[in-house]
């Protein structure tokens, strides 16, 4: 693995940091939900209404607790995931209510697209987990959606999966139904196999359906993501610094809030934040100054000791065009290079996590295998791969096209594109196909061919009874 | 003229709302003719700003602040221009109720909206977040509002704008408003699938919406 760059200096990082502790003590955070205000009282923090003053040792003393790493554990063992260290782990798009078809179409996404994003994160080779609300569901009652999309989870693959923080009770849902999977709330307990999203409400904010499932998860033994988005310029401040120190603090006032309900409790800290677009007032994704945060991030994980989330194919384009493709890598990249672990939004998002998209999918899979193998680096470990002796053996003036070593070699160290066209003009021209239409091709053939690991029918049938029965529950 | 009027049209360019402030209790003080400062003053300057919007050279926070002196200044010169002080009589474009539907506390995109409606000339009461169908109800009966405008930024809470909409069935109210909605997850599509009178999906659009269900 490449050696992971840092962006901010000590000098800038510890500006930061006080800054950020300055902000939970003296301006404080918003916990509106009243069982995580009785937890704050009970560490004896200040509190004033909902409003919760952080003392800064108590902050540094909590997020200490936190682990460096954790392993998100798979139904199929192979799929198992660190998370921290050195370690990155990809996967589709989070939350879009919309999906963008080839022809510029915008609809309402459906459960149908829900199981297709699972199935082609399955079968992606640089996924490593399906994510988690891959997309909005829409055709499905808000009560039971949490379910089906964790079933869809668990029956379309064996990767690792995201579950639902909408609440106390979705949360405790997923977790059980998790557990029906894994053989136990005590087995998840110590083998830690669901992971959610908590976000802030920036600025300076959580509200009662997040704290609910950071409670949930957090009791459980769970990890969770604990994230802000603030929009520079209107949900913060319009300077990189001051935007970074906003978030940092609410990401601080999150994990301290895990820690005190379970100490060690595996989180990563997580940022979205990016811009505002100041014509517009729309959230704005696909920049260097998204980039910019999200590395100056995983170097505050890294100072806290924490694993990062951030990053992914980030895009504002509403079609898979030039845009959409330059955007995501630069986002990605960014991400990867230095030293995020955990990147929701991989694959699939246009318009700022608005919409999801078959063929940006599958452009983004294409990036992400491109990053993976810069990440891998140089092999200098070997005399085979410093290759001295097969260079003696050509000498001046030869090939190494019909050497041994080059037939071994070539396919392990070189990425070999999925979607990328390296035909000749002559070659292209016969179907003149663009990227948004091969890739287009691409996701169909994906989706065909694929058969989703089968699950254990005595297993399937527990996961199916309680979904059954607490659809029932919910929906009378 | 009355330079005053100068003075205001300029704190309102400025987005200065302590000056827009100062300047109309003075108009207030000094007896000056409210409806001629609304009209050469406010009016004025946020026109200017609106034009400046529209070709691209202003950016939110002008437009925002702009707005926010304009109600700033406006809210003091209420009492003498509900007198009816001073020649002829300044009217509004039009009354709009805009809030954030129960159950959602996001209000940015709200705010958005809120300033250029007030840049276009509307007079917007804003009853702020989180607010029940029957708030949105009794604010426009208040205020004698032609349209309610209510956002959305979850996929949980656009359901709230649905809830609206069959509240005014419910009343018998249907006819007396238009609702237009507008949020991140909400759609065309959605808008005509709970019976709203429009959708926008940004704030230019909005403005546009207004003025043609108001023409």
């Amino acid at each position: 693995m490449l050696p992971k760059f840092d962006i901010l200096t000590d000098e800038q990082i510890d500006k930061i940091h006080n800054n950020s502790l300055k902000i939970l003590q003296e301006i404080g955070v918003e916990f509106s939900y009243d069982p995580a205000i009785e937890v704050f009282k009970k560490h004896g923090q200040r509190v004033e209404g909902h409003r919760v003053f952080l003392d800064s040792d108590f902050v540094k003393k909590m997020v200490e607790k936190a682990p460096a790493q954790f392993t998100l554990h798979a139904r199929n063992p192979e799929h198992n995931l660190i998370c921290g260290g050195e370690n990155i782990i990809y996967m589709p798009g989070y939350g879009a209510p919309f999906v963008y078809d080839a022809d510029g179409g915008k609809r309402d996404a459906t459960m149908a697209d829900y199981d297709n994003f699972v199935k082609l994160a399955g079968a992606s080779k640089n996924l490593h987990m399906t994510g988690g609300t891959v997309v909005e569901p829409t055709d499905v009652e808000d009560e039971i959606r949490h379910l089906k999309m964790a079933y869809s989870h668990i029956i379309n693959s064996d990767k690792c999966f995201m579950g639902s923080s909408s609440g106390y009770e979705h949360a405790k849902d997923c977790i059980e139904l998790t557990a029906v999977l894994h053989g136990g709330l005590d087995v998840i307990k110590e083998k830690p196999a669901l992971i959610c999203l908590v976000n802030s409400v920036t600025p300076l904010k959580y509200d009662d359906r997040m704290l609910g499932g950071l409670m949930a998860y957090a009791e459980a033994g769970q990890p969770m993501v604990i994230a802000s988005l603030v929009m520079a310029g209107s949900t913060g401040p319009a300077t990189l610094a001051g935007a970074m120190s906003l978030q940092n603090a609410e990401v601080l006032a999150g994990i301290t809030l895990t820690q005190c309900i379970n100490p060690g409790t595996p989180v990563v800290y997580g940022c979205t934040s990016a811009l505002t677009d100041m014509s517009t007032g729309s959230l704005s994704i696909g920049n260097p100054e998204n980039a910019l945060f999200v590395s100056a991030s995983a170097q505050f994980a890294r100072f806290y000791g924490v694993p990062c989330r951030g990053g992914g194919g980030l895009s504002d384009a509403k079609t898979v065009d030039a845009q959409a493709g330059y955007e995501s890598m630069m986002t990605l990249f960014a991400a990867s290079s230095t030293g995020v672990n955990f990147v929701m939004h991989t694959a699939g998002i246009l318009q700022y996590y608005m919409a999801m998209s078959y063929e940006k999918f599958m452009v983004d899979d294409e990036i992400a295998g491109m990053v993976l193998r810069y990440l891998k680096g140089f092999d200098c470990d070997s005399d085979e791969k410093m290759a001295y002796e097969v260079i003696e053996k050509v000498g001046p003036g030869g090939h190494f096209l019909t050497q041994k070593h080059t037939r071994k070699n070539f396919k392990t160290e070189f990425f070999r594109p999925a979607l990328s066209d390296r035909q000749s003009f002559d070659s292209w021209s016969k179907d003149s196909l663009d990227t948004k239409q091969r890739a287009k091709l691409k996701w169909q053939e994906v989706l065909a061919s694929y058969t989703p690991p089968e699950l254990d029918p005595v297993i399937k049938e527990k996961v199916e009874a309680f979904i059954e029965k607490r659809s029932k529950e919910l929906l009378k | 003229m009355n330079p005053i009027f100068e003075e205001i049209k300029d704190a309102i360019v400025d987005g200065d709302e302590d000056l827009a402030i100062e300047l109309a209790e003075k108009v207030v003080e000094e007896k000056i003719d409210p409806v001629q400062a609304v009209q050469l003053g406010f009016i004025k300057g946020i026109e200017e700003v609106g034009a400046a919007w529209t070709n691209g050279e202003a950016f939110l926070p002008d437009v925002m602040m702009a707005a926010d002196a304009m109600k700033a200044g406006m809210d003091v010169l209420e009492a003498v221009l509900a007198a009816g002080e001073g020649e002829g009589t300044y009217e509004d474009k039009g009354k709009i109720v805009l809030g954030t539907v129960e159950g959602d506390i996001h209000d940015i995109g709200k705010n958005i909206v809120g300033a250029l409606l007030t840049s276009a000339g509307f007079k917007v009461y804003d009853i702020g977040i989180d607010q029940k169908a029957e708030d949105f109800v009794a604010k426009a009966d208040e205020v004698g509002a032609k349209i309610i405008a209510a956002s959305s930024l979850l996929t949980t809470t656009m359901k709230s704008q649905k809830v609206l909409v069959e509240y005014l069935d419910d009343q018998n109210l249907r006819d007396t408003y238009k609702v237009i909605i507008g949020g991140g997850p909400t759609s065309k599509k959605w808008g005509e699938d709970i019976g709203a009178d429009g959708w926008a999906e940004t704030a230019d659009e909005a403005v546009a919406l207004c003025k043609q269900l108001l023409e």
